[in-house]
């Protein structure tokens, strides 16, 4: 009822937004808000088999600074040394942290793309660059699964014969994956060649194609962009203020936080809920709506 | 001025060796009507249809000439042919190219490149007319075969063509799909006058509404007038396209009946209430009753369960059948309702979770992999083409064995011997089949399980098909086959079994069977069951008519 529901533009612009913050950004408040809210947002989509996924990357970004910071020996601050006598610093350790957690940030934004953005959106987004080039994907995306679905039918109809990819020894067996694959070739150009026909017959290779889409961007669409831009301004600010700079190497070095800080930090928590507010906002008012009844 | 205007056509494919595919073709449709082209496979039906779309012509030399509102077809611009004439193939599958209904509703209009809003428009209408809204969203993956070659009607008619050509758009559908589908046509037609030119090999859903037939043979026209008057020629001439009439046709001039032709199953019940006004002297056929005990069954399954997946409902609901040896068992019912499922359970496909399958009194699980497939049972799957793995038919046969003296017989018995070098995939479907039959042959089954060996075949093949499997049984093959076709199943089985919600309900012989239904029966007996009983072909009709009018 939330996000998904707008405009597959506004998707786009949005995580690509917030994923380039994710990694641009290693200031460790910045880090914290951006996965934290990713974190609530995949958890809110995709319930407690996200929950675990998530909870599992936590220790292997422990494990990843660990990792790193025994390989990498930069900074002042010796905290002990290893068996082998290198120096374990705090700046590695915290820079291994940093990394860790840009990297488990990606890809829990990421499973909120996957969630959000269905094949349709994509071959939309493709179809305004070029819709040929969008044709030439949704060709594809049919094809993959029929042609799974047919080697299954080949094999049934081999087994009815006793050829099927697990009869007899194990190089009947292999001689049988070979024939089974080989069919599947023909079928496939076979097949290929009735829907090229049938393309060209509803004039496919005409010039001037366009591409059609069941999306209308809404007032709702309008709002919600210029929530990300304002949002977008405010973080402008604080990169140009040098908010959100930080050294690691060879001491960590930040700008100073002051109260002006706080307002950057509210920005950019503000931007990276946005989507995890709309649903919230929309069940909300759903169930306001019910309940009136 | 006609619609499309064929002029002395003749048409020849470069491999074809100055053998003509259309020879002297002349038509002229007019703008509106309804045009059933038949004839056998093979009769150049396709290859005629295909001229009529400049980009759907197969390269070969043509000569004659082909006016589209009278202007010559080449001289008709590709962006004018692509949304005037819109034409409708055979697999529903291969022409869907998009993975979405929405998307492929649309695919047309987007390729005139119309604005967005005039596409939604047409979209939405298209849906609303063919009743697509409720599964407007979903993947094309999900849907039956039906609704497939729905959506492929429904996309050609969103780009609002002024013609309508068909090619056995419903040989791949089940018959309650089929009619479906066909009714939509006519509906197109009578609602909207869009012409329709149509192949069709089940004539008895088209006959009574078109205004014309055009029966072809060798590339040539052989007659072209109403359906009324089509089955008298065919009759007269003795043309194998007669097999092919509507069931009421064929009893009609069997029986020589005069007056005008019966076309529908409501007319022949009053041609047959006219000339029977007195109860017949002979009045019912000679029915078979089932032995009581099946000795030493080929076949016997019994209480079988089975289901896909652990959650999912069960397919088979106590499955039970005997089927004696030597002997040709059909299984009848609708779509889905776990047929083809039955067929896999006994060739170990599938393991039924409750219940035994004995073949030749063995349980099917004591039956090593090599001994049950080599020598004991095969099974013909329902696309032919998913067996075929060589580049000719020839090699194809000798990859099951290395006998050149079998695979000639095998290739005799199936009637395939001037196939041998063709590429499987260049066959028609009839022969396709046959091929495949001939495969499966090769690995010398006792047992022969054929799944819906009619699908997609016209009646001519249809009876070869019966021809072959008659001598199969003869030298001792026992034969279990699942079809939906009615008509084939009373006119060759042994024993028929009714399959509904996952079990066999009642088996009997073809006639008891077909005779004591009234709906899920033949045409024939439909036709005559006021007058007749246990009358369940066109044969068995035409039988007692001339028994009762000769005396």
């Amino acid at each position: 009822m939330g996000f998904e529901k707008c405009h597959p533009a506004v998707n786009f612009i949005y995580f690509a937004a917030v994923i380039a913050g994710m990694i641009l950004f290693q200031h460790p408040v910045f880090l914290l808000i951006s996965f934290s809210c990713a974190f609530l947002y995949s958890v809110k989509r995709g319930g407690w088999k996200v929950l675990v996924f998530d909870l599992i990357l936590l220790p292997l970004v422990a494990a990843f600074a660990l990792y790193y910071s025994s390989y990498n020996h930069f900074g002042v601050t010796v905290l002990r040394q290893n068996f082998i006598g290198n120096n374990m610093t705090l700046e590695s350790l915290v820079y291994g942290f940093v990394l860790g957690f840009v990297a488990a940030g990606v890809m829990i934004w990421f499973s909120c793309v996957h969630s959000v953005f269905t094949t349709d959106k994509v071959v939309y987004l493709f179809g305004k660059v070029s819709p040929r080039l969008s044709l030439f994907l949704t060709i594809l995306l049919r094809m993959v699964p029929r042609i799974k679905k047919e080697a299954k039918r080949i094999n049934m109809a081999q087994r009815g014969i006793g050829r099927g990819v697990n009869q007899g020894n194990v190089f009947q067996r292999l001689r049988n994956c070979v024939r089974i694959f080989s069919m599947l070739i023909t079928w496939t150009i076979e097949s290929l060649t009735v829907s090229s026909e049938s393309m060209r017959s509803r004039g496919s290779s005409l010039r001037g194609r366009k591409a059609f889409s069941i999306y209308r961007f809404d007032n709702r669409d309008r709002a919600y962009v210029i929530g990300v831009f304002a949002s977008l301004t405010v973080i402008l600010m604080a990169v140009m203020l040098k908010q959100t700079d930080i050294l690691y190497d060879p001491r960590i070095v930040m700008t100073p936080i002051t109260s002006m800080s706080y307002l950057f930090y509210a920005g950019y928590t503000v931007f990276c809920l946005m989507p995890l507010g709309l649903e919230l906002w929309t069940e909300y008012r759903f169930w306001k709506a019910r309940k009136a009844l | 001025m006609a619609h499309f205007e064929i002029k002395d056509l003749n048409f020849s494919y470069p491999t074809a060796k100055g053998k003509k595919s259309l020879d002297g073709v002349s038509l002229s449709i007019e703008r509106g009507e309804y045009v059933v082209l038949c004839g056998k496979s093979g009769s150049g039906k396709t290859t005629l249809l295909r001229q009529l779309k400049s980009v759907l012509a197969p390269h070969g030399k043509k000569t004659g000439e082909i006016l589209f509102n009278g202007v010559p077809l080449e001289k008709v611009s590709q962006r004018d042919q692509s949304a005037k004439i819109g034409y409708v193939m055979q697999n529903p599958d291969d022409q869907i190219v998009t993975d979405k209904v929405w998307h492929e509703l649309a695919f047309g209009l987007e390729s005139l490149g119309c604005d967005q809003k005039t596409m939604r428009a047409r979209v939405a209408e298209m849906a609303c007319y063919f009743g697509i809204q409720d599964w407007f969203h979903r993947d094309v993956a999900n849907l039956s075969g039906g609704q497939k070659q729905l959506l492929n009607l429904a996309s050609i008619m969103a780009m609002q063509p002024e013609v309508l050509i068909l090619d056995e758009p419903t040989s791949q559908l089940d018959p309650i799909a089929a009619s479906d589908f066909l009714n939509t046509v006519r509906k197109i037609n009578i609602e909207l006058g869009t012409t329709v030119i149509i192949t069709e090999h089940r004539l008895e859903d088209i006959f009574p509404y078109a205004d014309r037939a055009i029966v072809m043979d060798g590339g040539k026209v052989i007659a072209n007038d109403t359906p009324r008057n089509i089955g008298r020629l065919l009759y007269e001439q003795q043309n194998d396209m007669f097999a092919a009439m509507p069931t009421p046709v064929r009893v009609f001039y069997g029986a020589n009946g005069a007056g005008d032709c019966p076309l529908t199953v409501r007319e022949g019940r009053n041609w047959l209430s006219r000339e029977f006004t007195a109860e017949p002297v002979h009045k019912a056929m000679p029915v078979q009753t089932l032995p009581d005990e099946i000795e030493n069954p080929a076949l016997s399954l019994k209480e079988l369960w089975f289901r896909y997946e652990k959650d999912s409902p069960d397919v088979l609901r106590g499955v039970s059948a005997e089927v004696p040896a030597g002997s040709l068992y059909a299984i009848v019912g609708g779509n889905g309702a776990g047929k083809s499922t039955t067929l896999k359970a006994i060739c170990g496909i599938c393991r039924p979770y409750r219940g035994k399958v004995k073949i030749f009194g063995k349980p099917v699980e004591k039956y090593k992999s090599a001994e049950l497939f080599g020598g004991c049972l095969a099974m013909l799957p329902q696309d032919p083409k998913s067996l075929f793995v060589k580049k000719t038919v020839r090699e194809d046969l000798a990859e099951m064995t290395k006998d050149e003296k079998r695979i000639a017989e095998v290739a005799e018995t199936c009637q395939i011997t001037s196939l041998l070098d063709s590429h499987p995939y260049d066959l028609s479907g009839g022969e396709q089949q046959r091929a495949a039959l001939a495969k499966v042959l090769l690995t010398q089954p006792k047992l022969l399980l054929l799944d819906e060996p009619t699908k997609g075949i016209d009646s001519f093949f249809k009876e070869k098909l019966a021809g072959i499997l008659c001598k199969l049984k003869e030298s001792g093959i026992t034969i279990v086959m699942v079809s939906h076709d009615v008509e084939f199943c009373a006119k060759y089985a042994d024993m028929v079994s009714m399959f509904f919600d996952g079990q066999m309900l009642t088996t009997d012989t073809p006639r008891r069977f077909f005779g004591n239904n009234s709906f899920y029966t033949t045409a024939a007996n439909r036709m005559s069951r006021h007058v007749f009983s246990m009358a369940v072909t066109a044969e068995d009709v035409v039988a007692l008519y001339r028994q009762n009018k000769e005396g």
